[in-house]
């Protein structure tokens, strides 16, 4: 699996092909799908899900303007990733589930782990040592030396092991997609459903289908923010709001969600679909300019 | 970087696993810091080389730095224990500075709240343990949020205040003053100090003997006012010395009276106080008023026909300065220089005065009002005459009063347009928080944070944090809108801050907050 490849291609038909074998590992904290690994990031990226970054960005944590890990996923993207088949959700190993045995092992795993990286970033350190002092003593030409003060080095060496650098594992580590632990979302994610939510996903599904970026609008009043391409790269056209065919419309409010879409210049569609087919009526507010 | 992994770890089956080796680990601290900008976006799409270039550049800055782990210094670590029992994270080693906004002491230990402990895991400066493995920052996000403590929309709520410089801590209903506590409160609006006061006291005991001391002498206060007020000005009406002898004597010592003897300061014309019997008698007993104006005559030549002929008698001697001697006036000479024609007005002119005479009655001809000497006392006297003459309805016309829709008043009832408009409004308008103590009723809606303002983060006190900036109430844009009840409710519990609704929507935060609204009046109160 080339992810790198993977990832770079979120344009072009390339993609499909690309990533139809992988699947995307979904997690939820507490009723919310959240993706953690940075492959079914991107994974889901390639698949048109765009979703949104709530984590704390790990280069710099104390900002809003960029943020990081975990990619929270709409329903409707969870979904569609579903109803193709690209999601799968993530099974944990509880701690009740986990034999004793197994745990005192994993700890010791650990601990191993832990006192290898201390050592391989000891051994590290000390080359970086002599590598700057091999630079230093380049120009003299003492032999003898140049060799006692290398074994003054590594007599006197010492790393203390509070600058050894951990890592904060972002996802969990160990948790596998084996066979037997992955159980396809069922493609009809969330469990429940009603009306409104199965409106909304039509025209979710129809819009990605026509190739646009869809990302949430509660901001805007509406229910989706639409993109010609990347929402990193292109600004929102429109807004789009889910009506049901049947449903009684006030003017009112058709006309509140006009006059707001023009304030932020985007246009307002008001997506409906069509009963018996799959299609959506797409229908745009434009004020005429009469007067 | 993660992918890096995969390939030189093929042993592994879990492809995914983002752990960095060793080398890596060790060269993660020289990697840089900075946020890469994002260029300004394009609003078509062109399908060009360029654009496809540029939207690669971008997606793979973003996934360089999405992608990046979290690597820290060892001895830069606090390190926590998560007790699942109590939902709380210990420390095991001495915490950082987050310390002085955050987390709480318990018999010598120190411990995190569960949002508190995500936060600083995901901020790099902790790491917590929980069955002798440290947590991924997944793994902290399944297992330190739960609904009975913390939920993901409240974390991110939290997490974004926090990442904004707000100290952020959990709102706790007990810890605010009680029903008994706000009535108390109530007539001091603004009470600062009283509610400093309060959180430095021990809640339990209500009636603290400081406050019952404050209130009893704020309740004194409101008794005395009309005293205090009318104290000085009695006294600068009525300089000591003139308190005469008849004072004493058995005349009659209605309110009116004393006032109207002062002379000194009467700002009224003679013939209000020739009025008044026996004034003229007390004069020379009065010492500080030199001249007695009211005894003293005026020659009014010009309206005193009757003294035409007579000559003006000499003035009184001692009037007089000195050794001037002032004669009988023979006034005829001057008589007939004046002009005693009666003046003769244009019609509208006439018009005017006649207006003038019916409606607009000079006030100082009314001797009632003469005889007010404060201000006071002339509105009392307003009010009596409206009470006068509302009870009497001499114009009320009988046959609006006789059918099941009335007049909502009465004419001649009202002293002020203000009155008037209060007496009309059939709804009258209402604050946020009226009725809102007798609101009962199990709420959808819960306060979670107090946040205090990142500039008072310096001099912010865990033990003694003050009053909130505002306090969270963090809602969803899939849920519905918090209704007047909800409203009113919190805003009554959250007392001297208000309460801001933080709506989120898929990790998107919006903040609302519904502010108290009074129509303007336009009419003098």
């Amino acid at each position: 699996m080339d992810l790198t490849a993977a990832g770079g291609s979120a344009t072009g038909r390339k993609r499909d092909a690309d990533t139809a074998a992988r699947v995307v590992g979904v997690d939820t904290c507490g009723s919310t799908p959240v993706v953690w690994r940075m492959a079914d990031v991107k994974c889901c990226r390639d698949a048109g899900v765009v979703g949104s970054l709530v984590g704390s960005l790990a280069r710099q944590p104390r900002q809003n303007s960029r943020l990081g890990r975990p990619l929270e996923l709409l329903d409707e993207e969870v979904r569609l990733l579903a109803e193709s088949g690209r999601a799968v959700l993530l099974l944990r190993a509880e701690g009740a589930g986990e034999s004793e045995d197994a745990h005192s092992q994993r700890v010791k795993k650990h601990q191993e782990d832990l006192e290898q990286s201390y050592a391989e970033q000891r051994a590290l350190a000390l080359q970086e040592k002599k590598s700057i002092l091999q630079r230093v003593m380049a120009e003299k030409k003492d032999e003898d030396s140049v060799r006692e003060h290398f074994e003054a080095l590594e007599r006197n060496f010492s790393f203390p092991r509070s600058s050894m650098a951990v890592q904060l594992c972002t996802a969990q580590a160990g948790l596998s997609y084996h066979a037997d632990e992955r159980s396809f979302l069922a493609a009809s994610w969330p469990l429940c459903q009603d009306e409104r939510l199965e409106t909304r996903f039509s025209v979710f599904r129809d819009l990605r289908r026509r190739g646009f970026y869809l990302t949430s609008a509660g901001k805007f009043g509406g229910d989706y923010l639409v993109y010609p391409g990347d929402p990193l790269r292109f600004h929102a056209h429109f807004i789009a709001l889910c009506i049901s065919m049947e449903a009684l419309t006030p003017l009112s409010d058709v006309l509140a969600i006009a006059r707001l879409g023009s304030n932020v210049k985007k246009t307002v569609l008001l997506c409906s679909p069509q009963e018996s087919e799959e299609d959506v009526i797409y229908t745009s507010l434009q004020w005429s300019g009469m007067v | 970087m993660a992918d890096k992994e995969t390939s030189t770890a093929p042993s592994k089956v879990d492809f995914c696993s983002e752990l960095l080796s060793p080398s890596e680990l060790f060269g993660a601290r020289t990697r840089s810091n900075k946020i890469p900008v994002r260029g300004q976006k394009e609003f078509s799409r062109s399908d060009s080389e360029k654009q496809k270039e540029r939207l690669q550049q971008s997606l793979e800055e973003h996934w360089a730095l999405i992608a990046e782990e979290r690597v820290e210094r060892l001895g830069s670590l606090v390190k926590g224990l998560w007790i699942p029992g109590e939902r709380v994270v210990e420390l095991q080693s001495p915490a950082g500075k987050f310390w002085h906004t955050m987390g709480y002491a318990d018999q010598g230990k120190q411990f995190l709240l569960p949002e508190e402990a995500l936060y600083l895991m995901e901020c790099g400066d902790l790491q917590v343990f929980f069955h002798d493995l440290p947590l991924s920052i997944q793994e902290g996000y399944k297992t330190l949020l739960s609904p009975e403590s913390v939920t993901l929309q409240q974390y991110q709520v939290f997490g974004h205040l926090k990442r904004l410089g707000y100290a952020v801590s959990r709102f706790d209903p007990s810890a605010l003053p009680t029903h008994y506590e706000m009535q108390i409160n109530l007539p001091q609006k603004n009470d600062k100090h009283s509610r400093h006061l309060k959180r430095k006291l021990d809640h339990s005991v209500t009636p603290t003997p400081r406050h019952s001391e404050e209130q009893s002498l704020s309740k004194r206060m409101i008794e005395e006012k009309p005293e205090t007020e009318a104290i000085p000005g009695l006294a600068g009406l009525r300089p000591a010395p003139s308190v005469s002898p008849e004072f004493s004597g058995g005349q009659g010592m209605d309110l009116d009276e004393p006032a109207e003897r002062s002379r000194g300061t009467s700002w009224w014309m003679k013939e209000a106080v020739e009025e008044c019997p026996g004034v003229s008698d007390s004069e020379n007993t009065s010492t500080v008023p030199r001249w007695d104006f009211s005894s003293i005559s005026f020659p009014d030549l010009g309206s005193s026909m009757a003294r035409r002929s007579q000559p003006l008698v000499s003035p009184d001697p001692e009037l007089l300065p000195g050794a001037l001697k002032v004669g009988e006036c023979d006034i005829s000479p001057w008589l007939r220089r004046l002009n005693l024609h009666k003046e003769k007005l244009m019609w509208k002119e006439r018009e005017r005065l006649r207006n003038q005479q019916r409606y607009k009655r000079d006030i100082n001809a009314d001797p009632e009002v003469r005889k007010c000497k404060k201000w006071n006392e002339y509105l009392e006297l307003l009010e009596k005459r409206r009470r006068h003459r509302s009870s009497s309805r001499r114009s009320k016309p009988a046959h609006l009063w006789a059918q099941e829709v009335k007049p909502l008043t009465h004419p001649g009832d009202s002293s002020s347009h203000g009155d008037l408009l209060k007496k009309i409004s059939v709804i009258p308008s209402s604050r946020l928080l009226d009725e809102a103590s007798r609101l009962s009723g199990d709420l959808k809606w819960r306060i979670s944070f107090n946040i205090y303002q990142p500039d008072m983060v310096s001099e912010y006190k865990k033990s003694n944090p003050g009053t909130p900036y505002t306090r969270i109430c963090v809602c969803s844009f899939d849920g519905p809108v918090p209704d007047l009840q909800a409203i009113k409710q919190l805003t009554y519990q959250s007392g001297n801050s208000p309460v801001t609704f933080a709506v989120v929507d898929h990790g998107d935060i919006s903040f609302y907050s519904f502010k108290d609204f009074q129509l303007p009046v336009d009419v003098n109160q």
